[in-house]
């Protein structure tokens, strides 16, 4: 064997692109920073106040529990870290409160960034 | 001292899992892997491993369970064969990827259709690139040694991978030879108990398995391919402080047989080997300087081992002992990365391959015998005729 044979090398992840390991994160926790996962999103449910009566049904009704309730300033809020666009809520609001609106429409809508968060 | 014992590699793996003192069994039948689960599950009942025995509901089941158990902190196995092993494919990358460094204990059979029971190492093969350790044993006693070396290998903490530990259906599942056990203070001088980084755990609540984000995915495809560096020492250390503390003397990747002088070899992995060493001998009787490589594990492959061990041999003969339709050379697997593995090498053997044991058939003597046949007659020409030779149907 007189050539010197290829080495394998390493393989260096800089620690900010590191991943957990396992992808193993702390839980519970309210919101997981590590994994927001709406990327895929084409449209968002966006909320009229006016005909919300707080029924919490959104809460029960999202697969990916996006929405929560603020008791101080007694209003529904959404996660949009985590919300797909299934617009399950949507269906299931007896109030009609919610509509889905495209993506597009926003200057922070998921289509339009770069990075997926 | 350690008991001798005439086992099957099934009752082999049975009692070195016994003795690793595994904690959750997941079954499902499937023969011929079938014997190692009904082994287990009477010591179980007997009261001579104290174990959670569950019953999957299929293969993919068995490997959600012991994910979970493993996910847990638990010392965890399964196994299965055939058509069972390809069932539970969808979690064999979230097993190697969520870190669970549970064991796999495989008897090879034969992929459908229709339902051949023979053997064949297709089954496993075909899960190389999941990310899971993988290897063959060519006897029962190398069943039991390389259960008890996968848990220690998979479990190092550098490492936290699962392990595949294959044998050959019959040959070696069902066929009994004598198997050296080990004392339980021997494998606890060997392999510590398994401690998982992040159990779940009620006082220190963690999630497993969360989805992440695209860009999450080169870097962990990184990392797990950087553990895969760190293996081959990891397996080094652990071969040679088993081969110190059970008194064998396996080499951690690749068995030599009288490859030192050999201008031809076999490069086979599994049970086929046994006959293959005999018919090197047969070969050098004859006076033809023949040889045998075999592969302990094909995860992570030997590179450089093949390249040191096979450089000097003027062809090599790939038998397969599985299948890759349409492949590179139209016959099996083993040939890919042993060609790769050789070509850097500036004067390389000429290589060819044959597909022999498939379907369960034996690799007779006299199919060695033609094998060698084709060697020389690449060694004489200094060019191989044809990529893959079919046993037993060629002219
Ligand atoms: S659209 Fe779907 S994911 Fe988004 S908040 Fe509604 S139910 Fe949840
Ligand atoms: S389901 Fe509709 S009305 Fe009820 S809380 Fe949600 S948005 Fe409001």
């Amino acid at each position: 064997m007189s050539k010197k044979l290829p080495e394998f090398g390493t393989i260096n992840v800089p620690h900010e692109r590191a991943v957990p390991f396992g992808a193993v994160t702390p839980a519970p926790v309210h919101v997981q920073e590590l994994f927001m996962t709406s990327n895929w999103r084409i449209v968002r449910p966006v909320i009229d106040n006016e005909k919300c009566t707080r029924c919490l049904t959104c809460y029960i009704a999202c697969p990916d529990s996006c929405w929560s309730y603020n008791e101080e300033e007694d209003v529904m809020e959404w996660n949009a870290g985590f919300c797909k666009g299934c617009q399950i809520c949507i269906k299931q609001c007896p109030s009609d409160a919610l509509t889905a609106v495209p993506e597009l429409d926003f200057p922070d809508g998921v289509v339009r960034l770069e990075k997926p968060f | 001292m350690a008991q001798e014992k005439m086992l099957t590699g099934c009752s082999a793996a049975a009692q070195a899992l016994k003795l690793a003192e595994v904690e959750v069994i997941c079954s499902y039948p499937i023969r011929p892997y079938t014997a190692i689960m009904m082994e287990l599950s009477k010591m179980v009942a007997n009261g001579e491993l104290d174990a959670e025995f569950v019953h999957g509901e299929g293969e993919h089941a068995q490997l959600s369970v012991v994910l979970g158990a493993s996910a847990c902190g638990a010392r965890a196995v399964t196994g299965s064969a055939g058509v069972g092993v390809t069932y539970a494919f969808e979690l064999y990358s979230p097993v190697a990827g969520g870190r669970y460094p549970l064991q796999m204990t495989i008897a090879d059979r034969t992929l459908d259709p229709p339902g051949d029971f023979g053997s064949e190492h297709t089954d496993a093969m075909s899960t190389r690139d999941q990310g899971w350790i993988l290897g063959w044993a060519s006897t029962p006693q190398e069943v039991f040694d390389n259960t008890l070396m996968g848990y220690r290998i998979g479990e190092d903490p550098r490492i936290m991978l699962p392990q595949m530990t294959c044998q050959d259906g019959y040959f070696i599942s069902h066929i009994p030879d004598k198997v050296k056990l080990a004392d339980l203070k021997q494998v606890k001088e060997f392999l510590p108990p398994y401690s998982a980084p992040h159990p779940i755990s009620t006082t220190c609540p963690v999630s497993h398995g969360p989805q992440i984000r695209p860009d999450q995915g080169a870097p962990m495809d990184a990392q797990r391919a950087a553990t895969f560096l760190d293996l081959p020492k990891v397996i080094k250390e652990a071969t040679e402080d088993y081969n110190r503390i059970f008194g064998r003397n396996y080499d951690p990747f690749l068995e030599k047989y009288k490859l030192e002088d050999a201008e031809i070899a076999f490069f086979i992995q599994g049970a086929h080997s046994n006959t293959c060493r005999t018919a090197v001998d047969t070969l050098r009787k004859q006076g033809l300087k023949a040889g045998m490589a075999r592969p302990r594990w094909v995860r992570p492959w030997p590179t450089r081992e093949i390249a040191e061990a096979l450089g000097h041999v003027k062809a090599v003969g790939s038998i397969e002992t599985s299948t890759s339709y349409g492949g590179a050379m139209r016959g099996g697997n083993l040939i890919h990365e042993l060609r790769a593995s050789l070509y850097d090498l500036d004067e390389r053997p000429l290589t060819t391959s044959f597909m022999a044991g498939l379907g369960g058939e034996t690799i007779w003597p006299e199919d060695f015998e033609f094998m060698a046949k084709v060697l020389s007659q690449m060694v004489r020409e200094k060019r191989a005729q044809k990529y893959v030779y079919w046993i037993g149907f060629e002219e």
